[in-house]
């Protein structure tokens, strides 16, 4: 029964101690001592991102021999659900990799710090390219750092839209040529001429941008109307119905991935993606030659074409190694031995010099080669990284592909659904 | 129910006194009661001592704090607000994919539960008898629960039920053209069910374990009184296991009610086509870890608590008709 | 397994079983036949991993067929070239580790628990386990947050701790509640009788209940090794460095939702770690067997 009672005090003091400790995250990462300091970088990527990351870093510890750094990376979803818990528990790691749906949402709950501090003493960005750079910042600031570059681009099998008689795509095509061709190819070979790509509200952004809008304005408001999304849904549902759009049961998968992809699954003879993937379109595509081009537009000054950062760095705020942070921070970004073994691995080496010697490499692989050959040539039609997701924007680009399921399998009408993301963008938007 | 009589009567011939008679103090004899409940309330917290640790620290604590947080606005990143029933109130009145949630759950878990609980109770029965490679075939059953929901079985699943996989090609050879069932929104939670009944190893062996522990000189003495198989199965099997019965059927209607893996796995996380898999804590999952809405998240643990603790109330309140304890007083 | 056991719900445990009449042949030979090709729809997708396990990338989703176009063992020469700078038996022997204790702790503090709850009495009984009813109906992603930031207050994040401690504190209300199942339909009167012997309630749980409550240690044993094994929500919140990465952590590292997932080494190391798994099964699954019908319950 004593026992009994001291475990309970125990348990009770513990117990308190939790629920006190729940709500009020004030550590971080423990202070090194004797000047010895160790850092923890994450990031989500496949092994091969890895095994480049991890040569990288050790290449970065030899350097800086009062350093230690512990890398810790995972998948897409259980790397953002562990670092949620993480940052929860006020043990975030030092440096750590964010995409444009969550990087908004990081900084506004302050998880962030700012970068500027340390802008051109330890941290230099002279040599990555302002459009791409343009992207870290938010409210004037400087909070992360792009990790690579990345451009959108029309992926389509060459033979099929050949033996189609269909117009190979080319700089400054309309979407109603895209239309056609589309159609034609998917009359001619039995294979829709492209992937639905109504799905993902990245596409439906390129299309507002074309039309001198954005996906969100000042204050993290919506940039759109319910009209606005009716015509993108309106052009995939005619040229859907028309043969020219992937099928509802190939459109649902679409994740970005090779894997569930609609043109690697020959469920489509074209795709819209980012051009990081490019590589591993070409690894995995059989029976065809693919060929990247630029994405149709409707303006004569838009290409629709933004240098987008597949993913970027930042600093956690209460990181007690904020310095050393920075240091691995711009040592990933700018050494050249870091940046020859990261490679492609994050998209194009948002360094310019590091780019270049990549592209030149002896070593790049044919699909880094590809890559690079397709920036190239849309240099010119690239612009700006397109504005920055407020907080809530992760959830809206979610619903955004559940309710285009809901209008692709005829549960609801263009404008009913059009209607209602709006209604629910602006709810979700607002309770933030 | 003679049944249930036939058992209690072979079950007292066998072993001795009824149970019943035990509650009329004809034992008290041999020490104060008083005193030895008293000692058996100590040994029983000293029993009981690492269990309580963990209720409380890592039970209790984390459930009265996360039923407090379903009452504020927390986010994962900020210090809570207390926000009342707001979560609750939007919930019930201003998220229609919430009843989407539950309308997907409550299909999911009408028909996966009496389908696990039926193949695992029939396997179960056939492979208590007593035939030769009884080992292999129960390892074979148990199977496919060994391989868990990882993200080989999702892929598995979408060869199996895409598009042009195999089930459609199969099923266009008789005629039958459905096209694929994990990519349309009517039949996408019918592949879920099959994963779910697909695994019923762990009902089996808590069965198959059920009954291995009914007395081998029970069914002697139903069969000494003439009683045949299917007499047997009914008399004495199914009384005699009804207490595990109800345990896999309560535990499996929770199990069901909390699916995630499978739904997360296959549908990459997002309870598609449409909200045709969103299950309940699929969504839980989406508004606490993607949201960061954890207030909300929280409120939506509790009315699922609360509606699985009513569920549960109701189950043990019809056991009383039908769940024999042979240990016990009474039902 | 002894006959007498295996046996008890068929005619053929009657004694006096002499020469074996054909008809009873023919419905043996029914039953296989008839349990066999369940069997084997049952296991086609497992056929279809192992397989698949042998095929090169593009012929995972593209051919249906089990036998594949172009077999290739290039998945698992990978798989044991290492993975993320560790050997692949690395993460076996995390795994293992963290099963193995996990195991030992649910069999130890679940069974105590659940025998105080099924026969000791004691003030406040029926609502306490009312309340471990409870807990197997909490949704873990709403506890995870507290519970993270309490190992992470005690210093355990990235250790095995906050995965086996809870097994040693009967976290698993499972369990007990299995246990107390198992304990409700063992006959009182063993420990009556044993109680007029003048044994107190820990020798009863020692040298009575224990050994009559086999088949559900054993089942206890089998599912948390298995469900341990598979766990991946849990290993993936408390576990940082890969050098603590225990199976289903090393296999996430082959998907890449956005970008190429590298199905052949996925698919061989999902195959191989179905191996321990199989083994322990079959290790075990014939202790369900040795029921308390057969181990002296009689007398």
């Amino acid at each position: 029964m004593r026992l009994f009672r001291h475990v309970r005090r125990t348990a009770a003091v513990a117990l308190a101690l939790a629920l006190t400790g729940t709500m009020t995250t004030a550590c971080g990462s423990s202070a090194g001592s004797g000047g010895a300091v160790s850092l923890r970088f994450a990031w989500w990527g496949n092994a091969d991102r890895a095994k480049a990351t991890q040569a990288a870093v050790a290449l970065f510890e030899k350097d800086n021999p009062g350093i230690t750094v512990s890398t810790e990376y995972e998948s897409y979803d259980a790397y953002f659900q562990k670092l949620a818990t993480q940052v929860a528990g006020g043990d975030s790691p030092d440096l750590f990799q964010l995409d444009r749906a969550t990087l908004g949402e990081y900084q506004q709950k302050g998880v962030l710090r700012a970068l500027d501090p340390y802008l051109g003493t330890t941290l230099h960005t002279g040599s990555v390219p302002a459009i791409l750079l343009s992207a870290g910042k938010i409210d004037g600031k400087q909070y992360a750092i792009p990790g690579g570059q990345t451009t959108q681009m029309l992926l389509y099998d060459k033979t099929l839209w050949e033996r189609a008689g269909a117009a190979a795509p080319a700089a400054g095509w309309t979407w109603e040529q895209f239309a056609a061709a589309a159609e034609k190819v998917g009359k001619a070979t039995g294979v829709p001429g492209s992937t639905d790509f109504g799905w993902a509200i990245d596409w439906f952004e390129v299309w507002l941008a074309e039309h001198g809008k954005h996906l969100y304005g000042a204050n993290g408001t919506l940039g759109f109307t319910a009209a606005d999304l009716s015509s993108f849904w309106g052009m995939t549902a005619t040229i859907r119905a028309a043969d020219g759009l992937s099928k509802p049961s190939a459109t649902t998968k679409m994740d970005g991935s090779t894997a569930n992809s609609a043109l690697v699954t020959k469920q489509a003879a074209s795709e819209i993606n980012y051009d990081s993937n490019l590589t591993g379109y070409l690894a995995s595509y059989s029976g065809g030659t693919l060929a990247a081009a630029p994405l149709p537009t409707d303006s004569a000054s838009v290409s629709g074409l933004a240098a987008m950062p597949p993913v970027s760095f930042a600093v956690s705020q209460r990181s007690a190694h904020a310095d050393a942070a920075v240091k691995l921070l711009d040592f990933l970004t700018n050494d050249p031995s870091a940046g020859a073994l990261l490679g492609t691995t994050r998209g194009l080496p948002p360094n310019l010099s590091t780019r270049t010697s990549v592209c030149a490499s002896a070593t790049a692989s044919a699909g880094d080669k590809a890559v690079c050959g397709y920036e190239s040539t849309v240099s010119k039609l690239v612009g700006p990284s397109f504005g920055n997701w407020p907080t809530g924007a992760a959830a809206v680009k979610r619903d955004f592909q559940q309710i285009y399921d809901n209008v692709i399998f005829g549960k609801t009408s263009v404008s009913a659904a059009a209607a209602q993301l709006v209604s629910d963008a602006q709810q979700t938007l607002s309770q933030q | 129910m003679t049944g249930s009589a036939t058992l209690r009567q072979t079950d007292g011939r066998d072993i001795g006194p009824a149970p019943a008679s035990k509650r009329d103090g004809r034992r008290s004899a041999v020490r104060s009661r008083a005193a030895r409940r008293r000692g058996e309330g100590r040994a029983a917290w000293l029993l009981l001592t690492p269990w309580a640790a963990g209720a409380l620290l890592l039970t209790l604590g984390p459930a009265l704090v996360s039923l407090y947080l379903s009452f504020t606005d927390y986010n994962l990143f900020n210090p809570p607000h207390w926000v009342g029933l707001r979560n609750y109130t939007t919930m019930f009145t201003n998220d229609p994919r919430y009843w989407d949630a539950v309308r997907v759950t409550a299909q999911y878990v009408v028909l996966v539960v009496p389908i696990k609980l039926a193949a695992a109770l029939g396997v179960a029965l056939l492979l208590n008898r007593g035939r030769r490679g009884l080992g292999f075939y129960r390892s074979a059953f148990y199977a496919p629960s060994l391989l868990g929901a990882s993200v080989a079985v999702a892929l598995v699943w979408r060869a199996l039920f895409s598009t042009g996989g195999t089930v459609d090609h199969l099923l266009s050879d008789i005629g039958v053209h459905t096209g694929g069932w994990i990519d349309q929104p009517q039949y996408a939670v019918y592949t879920l069910v099959l994963l779910g009944a697909w695994q019923f190893g762990a009902p089996m062996v808590i069965f198959l374990a059920g009954l291995k522990q009914i007395p081998a000189d029970l069914y002697e003495a139903a069969a000494i009184d003439g009683a045949g198989r299917l007499r047997r199965l009914w008399s004495v099997t199914l009384p005699l296991l009804s207490p595990v019965l109800l345990f896999n059927l309560v535990l499996e209607t929770i199990h069901a009610f909390q699916a995630f893996t499978g739904a997360f796995i296959v549908s990459g996380g997002r309870g598609g086509p449409g909200d045709s898999t969103l299950f309940y804590t699929l969504y839980l999952y989406q508004r606490g870890f993607t949201d960061f809405r954890m207030g909300y998240a929280s409120a939506m643990a509790w009315v699922l608590l609360l509606v699985l603790g009513v569920l549960t109330l109701l189950l043990f309140a019809t056991a009383r008709r039908w769940v024999f304890y042979a240990g016990q007083e009474r039902p | 397994m002894t006959a007498h056991t295996a046996d008890d719900a068929s005619p053929a445990s009657a004694p006096g079983r002499g020469a074996v009449p054909a008809t009873r042949v023919r419905r043996s030979l029914i039953w296989h036949v008839s349990t066999i090709v369940v069997v084997v729809v049952l296991l086609y997708p497992i056929g279809w991993l192992i397989s698949s396990s042998f095929k090169p990338a593009d012929e995972v989703l593209g051919n249906l067929s089990l036998w594949p176009r172009h077999a290739t063992t290039d998945g698992y020469r990978q798989v044991f070239s290492g993975i993320a700078g560790y050997s692949v038996w690395h993460y076996f022997g995390n795994s293992l580790l963290v099963s193995a204790g996990a195991v030992a702790g649910n069999v130890i503090s679940c069974s105590l628990a659940a025998y105080a709850f099924a026969r000791l009495h004691f003030r406040g009984r029926g609502p306490l386990l009312g309340f471990v009813i409870g807990t197997i109906m909490l949704p873990q992603h709403a506890v995870l947050i507290p519970q993270y930031i309490l190992f992470q207050k005690l210093g355990l994040v990235n250790t095995f701790w906050p995965l086996v401690l809870p097994k040693f504190l009967a976290v698993d209300a499972f369990f007990v509640f299995l246990m107390v199942q198992f304990i409700r339909t063992l006959p009182r009167e063993l420990d009556e009788a044993a109680t007029l012997d003048g044994c107190g309630p820990l020798r009863i749980y020692r040298y009575i209940v224990l050994p009559l409550l086999r088949p559900a240690l054993i089942t206890t044993a089998i599912l948390t090794f298995i469900w341990t094994w598979n766990d991946f929500f849990t290993q993936l919140v408390y576990l940082n460095d890969a050098s603590k990465f225990t199976l289903p952590l090393a296999l996430q590292i082959f998907i890449d939702q956005t970008g190429q997932s590298a199905y052949g080494p996925m698919l061989a190391l999902s195959v191989l770690a179905l191996v321990p798994i199989v083994l322990f099964f079959l290790a075990f699954q014939r202790f369900i067997l040795e029921g308390a019908a057969s181990s002296g319950l009689k007398g």
